[in-house]
């Protein structure tokens, strides 16, 4: 069995109240943002006055095409999105992910943990699950209070079938940024927390996205920031599961997933 | 089934250009208590740490109950028990709680009384919260969770720190008794004297080598000592000689300091006829022991 029952008992209770409190602050900070959507609504004429006045490429790196898109709940809902799941839901997934296999080094608690009957393959996957585990229950609480807040301030309908691939563009994200903390951690030779470079890297991507759609010229840029590939054009006609987009963030999470797999299982552990 | 429980052929463990350990080779047999000794940084916790999988070594082979360290570590390790020098726990568990999750790791869903039996032993409280408990008190919970599956061979690295005498005593009383039961010993130390006190047999480890494998008794046989002499004048200092004396060392003043395996009623002896102001007799270091015998 490649999970060990015991171990991720143990993970579900030692991370339980970090997910709770990511899960609060998230949630009250889309719902605060979208306590403000019918005033928003209600002022087009004044607030279009000001909107005009930010440069249009402010606008399309919140996935904001033209200020109609704003209007409607969905992209008012996306727009916010970015910041709040994508940015903060991805720096939970790295901080958790960089943090799930190191903390046993140093924390010493590795001196306990792989001197038990079982396997580095069962330590790995055990938290990896735990890990993937995290991000969808972040996401699904999260994505449930921004349905629950679109439904209690909506004007119009939405599309749900948009929200829906909004929420899982922002779902692979995360899971993408949680491989690449678990890959850089499985680098870390002498176990020392390195959850300030983390969280300094998904900053970097977002900041290289940004400047990227803000900038002319710099467009192509944006390519290497995972950021890019997560559309969140969501009142787009034509939105939907782009699938190399989909090959992108699966592939990627896959290939650092067993390449921090291949590491562990050989790693020396120092405590 | 082989008569010796761990077996270790040639294994070196390279950090980079660094030598951690180089061909080290032992037997250890079963039911022995068995010594492991050196200085700090000779190498004895790297070849526990490969014993038990944290490391992986650079090459050779080593055995536990004729099963490979590596290949095999899941069947090896449900067998052994792991007391480490120095390990973090859990702070926001209680004892408690932290021995139960050890214990389920071995299939032992129902252990509270074993685990009760050694918290006895060890005057442990078992709901206090791992972060409140001294160091002491973290080592008893230490020492605990490498018995609480009664395992057939139990590796201890530096085990002893931060526990007081009396507890000390008690912990190495329960080792003899466990011992009898049958569980092997591979007890890795600094403290020559416990060792001494302890195990049968002992291997001595400097610089990643092993230097010799021997009986403690044939150890104790060489009756090293660690000699003091304060002079009364610069003379006596340095006409002094006397057989069985290794590395003369002049200190200050008129004094001499030197590791002594001869006859101690010969060095009285010999001191009869010279004006001394001070004499001391005491238990060498095991470095010390080092100098006189393996740097000569």
């Amino acid at each position: 069995m490649v999970v060990n029952r015991n171990l991720f008992n143990m993970e579900i209770r030692r991370n339980a109240f970090s997910l709770m409190i990511w899960m609060i602050v998230i949630t009250l900070l889309i719902s605060v943002t979208m306590s403000v959507y019918r005033t928003f609504a209600d002022n087009q004429s004044k607030i279009l006055g000001m909107v005009s006045l930010i440069p249009k490429g402010a606008l399309q790196f919140k996935g904001i095409s033209n200020f109609s898109d704003l209007l409607s709940v969905l992209g008012f809902y996306a727009a916010n999105n970015v910041i709040y799941m994508m940015v903060l839901g991805s720096i939970f997934s790295i901080v958790l992910s960089s943090n799930i296999l190191l903390k046993e080094e140093y924390n010493k608690t590795a001196e306990y943990l792989l001197t038990r009957p079982i396997t580095r393959s069962e330590v790995f996957f055990s938290k990896v699950i735990l890990l993937d585990l995290n991000i969808f229950l972040l996401n699904l609480v999260t994505s449930t209070a921004g349905f629950l807040c679109m439904e209690l301030v909506k004007r119009n309908p939405f599309s749900i079938s948009a929200f829906m691939v909004l929420c899982f563009y922002t779902f692979i994200l995360n899971v993408l940024f949680g491989a690449i903390g678990l890959f850089l951690s499985t680098l870390v030779k002498r176990g020392k927390p390195i959850t300030t470079q983390v969280i300094g890297l998904v900053l970097i991507f977002y900041f290289v996205f940004t400047i990227s759609k803000i900038t002319e010229g710099a467009a192509d840029l944006g390519y290497l920031s995972p950021f890019r590939f997560a559309d969140v054009n969501a009142t787009s006609p034509y939105y939907r599961l782009n699938p190399w987009t989909l090959l992108y963030f699966l592939g990627l999470s896959s290939l650092l997933t067993g390449i921090s797999y291949r590491i562990y299982r050989r790693k020396d552990i120092y405590t | 089934m082989s008569a010796h429980v761990i077996k270790i052929r040639n294994l070196s463990k390279f950090y980079g250009k660094n030598m951690g350990i180089e061909n080290v080779s032992l037997d250890i047999e079963r039911g022995e208590i068995f010594g492991f000794i050196g200085p700090n940084g000779a190498g004895k916790s790297t070849t526990i740490r490969i014993l038990m999988n944290l490391v992986f070594p650079s090459g050779g082979t080593a055995t536990i109950m004729d099963m490979d360290v590596v290949k095999d570590t899941r069947k090896i390790k449900q067998k052994v028990g792991y007391i480490p020098s120095d390990a973090g726990m859990y702070p926001s568990m209680s004892v408690i709680d932290f021995l139960s999750y050890c214990s389920r790791f071995y299939g032992l869903n129902n252990n509270d009384n074993r685990i009760i039996e050694l918290a006895d032993m060890f005057d442990l409280d078992l709901q206090r919260n791992i972060a409140e408990l001294s160091l002491g008190n973290r080592k008893k919970v230490s020492i605990i969770q490498g018995l609480l599956h009664s395992p057939e061979l139990l590796i201890l690295d530096e085990p002893t720190t931060g526990l007081d005498p009396l507890m000390q005593s008690l912990f190495f009383d329960l080792l003899r008794n466990e011992n009898r039961r049958g569980m092997t010993i591979f007890f890795s130390s600094h403290i020559l004297g416990e060792v001494q006190m302890l195990c049968k047999r002992v291997a001595i480890i400097k610089n990643g080598n092993i230097i010799q494998v021997e009986e403690i008794d044939s150890l104790r046989k060489k009756q090293l000592k660690k000699v003091f002499i304060e002079f009364e004048n610069r003379e006596s200092v340095e006409d002094f000689v006397i057989n069985g004396s290794g590395n003369l060392v002049n200190g200050l003043g008129n004094t001499l300091s030197f590791i002594y395996s001869g006859d101690i009623n010969e060095l009285i002896s010999s001191l009869s006829g010279i004006k001394i102001k001070n004499l001391m007799i005491e238990e060498p270091l095991l470095d010390e022991i080092f100098l006189h015998y393996y740097k000569k």
